[in-house]
């Protein structure tokens, strides 16, 4: 379960939201909607460790986590641009996270191949990274998020951009993969039409500052 | 290119064939040469090593932190590497005890402080292309601080580091103005060995073949090294978002201060030494030294020789920079010229000096005695400088601009003059500063190519530290001082000028 409590940040200077609190459920989506500038993709990079929140707390089952680096934090993240490392093969991205436990080659093919399998992209995978087509690495940041097995999973605005025949087909994919995995989801958009065909909860960011 | 071919391909051609047709391959086995080939070789990839140790940390704080002073501490590393090497070599004279003098720890000091800075800002800007949010991925798939840099970082900055060691460990191994006055005649590198056979000995054909030695170890060093990065990826963007943030913690901050401040002190005092050395003769303070400088018929003449081949250097070596920067912008595929363009560092500019000296010293060609060579050396050695000062700057601006132009009903002379002229003429300015500089400090080429009456600043410099008496030894400090001053304006220009609102914008 991960709990926010009166959380406040500011950035550059300037306050973006003042106690916010949110309560996410083991194996729940929730999606988060507002305008643009309003403080979603920060709240995402505070909770995965990447910024730093002024005052409240964050817990993650019961751990209190507000303080603790990025990389100990156990939470994965898909970014905006999907940020997939272009000096690795798409092997090795999905792969990166199993490398860095220092998990046995063996293990690491098994579970890349798996991971693959399940986003389709199988076929892919000694493929360079740079000429993946936008659905190919949008699956592919996804896969790379999953196999770490994060206890939370944040989605920042994972599907724009994409056209909507792909945007479609990609929002079905990617909500049966994660409930297929019973992951815990906060998902992040401001496409109110995906945030319901994606989650169990849809909140507005203006909902829960009190 | 009809320069280039001339003036530089046919004398290092001459120099191949020439040393070929000598019976002086028996020299190449001597212990003499060996040593120094060896030395050469060696005090090369110590000086790389450290101006890399020196150099990564202060990428790390310029790429990844904003903080006050940033552009002015970024000028100031920067002015050793276009410090003239006889200055270089001076204020290491004057900063190390005497026991250090003419010790292969002087040398590699004086490189790496040559270096570092160059080397530091080729890999800051490589690393400012890396998107910060590639590292926010690794952290959130568990790679910590020291993980992130070995798997992410280091892999995407290697082809810079790579280029970046190649470059310095060239100039470290064809450095000849630092040898001849930190390293004297017990520690010779094949740079001055060339010049120690060509003019003291005599050994023109010794000199040809070591020259042609050295030229083929530098060529295939860098044939090597390009085929084994050929295939590491490089981003050639600067990312949407900047990687530097203020600094923030309490440990930030001591660690950025401490490596800029290192840093910023091993830039700057060498620089104070040859000042204060300059109005210090026989341990008081006067301006004797500063006065002569300016009222011996000598040193005037000098100076004046020196500004004049500079004028003139400096617009040859900018015209054909830009030239060849404009072949190269607009023929994507124009390998060549970008090649021809290399050649002046990968070809020292002692080898240059000679090259032009047994080419042009027979007839039809009977150049060597001539005012132009000097200078028009000068100009080839700034060539790939001048060059690579433009191109990026020309390559930034978007093909729309020009059709936006030519459909507003401008002709192709006109779009260039408006759009491409207008936005590179920083670049050009640049481009200028950075070649008066480079024939300003010149030392290798005129070592050969200077008549006697006519020397450069460098060669009185030289000659002046030859002599004996403090108050001789104090107008060398005087005139190092002022060459180190004309070096400070220089690089202060090229920051200014590269940190315009279009250079920022072109790099987005």
């Amino acid at each position: 379960m991960l709990e926010i409590d009166k959380v406040s940040i500011i950035y550059d200077s300037s306050q973006l939201f003042a106690n916010l609190s949110l309560t996410i459920k083991h194996h729940e989506i929730v999606a988060l909607t507002g305008p643009s500038g309003s403080g979603k993709t920060t709240l995402l990079r505070c909770i995965a460790g990447l910024e730093s929140i002024s005052t409240g707390s964050i817990r993650l089952n019961g751990l209190e986590i507000t303080n603790q680096p990025a990389h100990l934090r156990n939470i994965g993240m898909v970014f905006q641009d999907n940020q997939l490392f272009p000096h690795l093969s798409v092997g090795q991205n999905i792969a990166y996270s199993l490398k860095i436990k220092r998990t046995p080659k063996k293990n690491t093919d098994k579970k890349v191949r798996e991971v693959l399998s399940l986003v389709g992209l199988n076929h892919l995978i000694d493929r360079t990274v740079i000429n993946l087509s936008g659905g190919e690495a949008k699956r592919v940041a996804v896969a790379r998020a999953l196999i770490a097995e994060p206890q939370v999973l944040l989605l920042d605005e994972p599907l724009t951009g994409l056209d909507v025949e792909l945007h479609g087909r990609l929002l079905e994919d990617l909500s049966k993969l994660l409930r297929t995995r019973g992951t815990t989801v906060l998902h992040v958009t401001h496409d109110k039409a995906e945030a319901s065909a994606i989650a169990d909860r849809v909140l507005d960011l203006r909902q829960l500052i009190s | 290119m009809i320069a280039i071919i001339t003036f530089v391909v046919l004398p290092t051609f001459n120099i191949f064939v020439s040393s070929l047709r000598f019976e002086s391959l028996n020299l190449l086995r001597t212990e003499t040469i060996r040593n120094v080939v060896w030395f050469t070789t060696w005090q090369s990839l110590v000086s790389t090593a450290f101006a890399l140790v020196i150099a990564l940390p202060l990428a790390f704080v310029t790429a990844n932190f904003r903080f006050k002073a940033q552009r002015l501490t970024t000028s100031l590393v920067s002015v050793p590497f276009i410090l003239p090497s006889i200055v270089v070599g001076v204020a290491f004279l004057q900063i190390l005890p005497n026991s250090f003098h003419r010790t292969a720890f002087a040398l590699i000091l004086a490189h790496t402080y040559f270096n570092f800075g160059f080397t530091s800002r080729l890999i800051t800007a490589r690393w400012l292309q890396i998107h910060p949010h590639l590292d926010d991925a690794a952290r959130t798939l568990g790679a910590s601080p020291l993980k992130l840099f070995t798997t992410v970082t280091l892999p995407l900055l290697g082809k810079a580091i790579t280029n970046a060691a190649l470059i310095v460990f060239t100039l470290c191994f064809t450095s000849y103005g630092v040898v001849r006055i930190l390293g004297g005649p017990s520690r010779s590198t094949l740079e001055t060995e060339i010049y120690f056979r060509a003019i003291q000995l005599g050994d023109v054909s010794g000199a040809m073949l070591l020259s042609a030695l050295q030229i083929l170890i530098i060529v295939s060093l860098f044939v090597v090294t390009t085929r084994a990065s050929r295939n590491r990826f490089e981003q050639s963007t600067r990312p949407t978002i900047s990687r530097q943030k203020s600094l923030q913690t309490r440990k930030q901050k001591f660690i950025a201060t401490t490596i800029i401040s290192i840093a910023t002190v091993f830039a700057i005092v060498p620089l104070l030494a040859i000042a204060f050395k300059s109005i210090n003769t026989n341990s008081k303070f006067t301006t004797t030294a500063w006065r002569t400088i300016f009222t011996s018929p000598e040193i005037s003449h000098s100076l004046i020789k020196t500004l004049t081949y500079a004028v003139i250097a400096m617009t040859l070596a900018t015209l054909l920079g830009l030239l060849s920067a404009c072949s190269v912008a607009y023929n994507n595929n124009f390998r060549l010229i970008s090649g021809l363009t290399t050649l002046p560092i990968v070809i020292s500019a002692v080898s240059i000096g000679l090259g032009i000296i047994i080419t042009f010293d027979t007839k039809p060609f009977d150049w060597r005695g001539t005012q132009f060579m000097l200078p028009l050396a000068h100009a080839l050695v700034a060539l790939p400088l001048a060059m690579r000062v433009i191109l990026p700057v020309l390559q930034a601006i978007p093909d729309s601009l020009r059709q936006a132009s030519s459909v507003l009903g401008a002709s192709p002379q006109q779009t260039w003059l408006n759009i491409d002229l207008k936005i590179i003429r920083r670049a050009v300015i640049s481009a200028a500063a950075i070649s008066a500089a480079v024939s300003i400090g010149e030392f290798g080429a005129s070592s050969f190519l200077a008549r006697r009456g006519a020397e450069t600043l460098p060669i009185t410099i030289s000659r002046l530290l030859s002599r004996p008496g403090d108050s001789l030894q104090s107008q060398a400090f005087a005139l190092a001082t002022l060459l180190a001053i004309f070096s400070l304006i220089t690089i202060f220009v090229i920051d200014s000028f590269a940190n315009t609102k279009f250079a920022r914008e072109s790099h987005a």
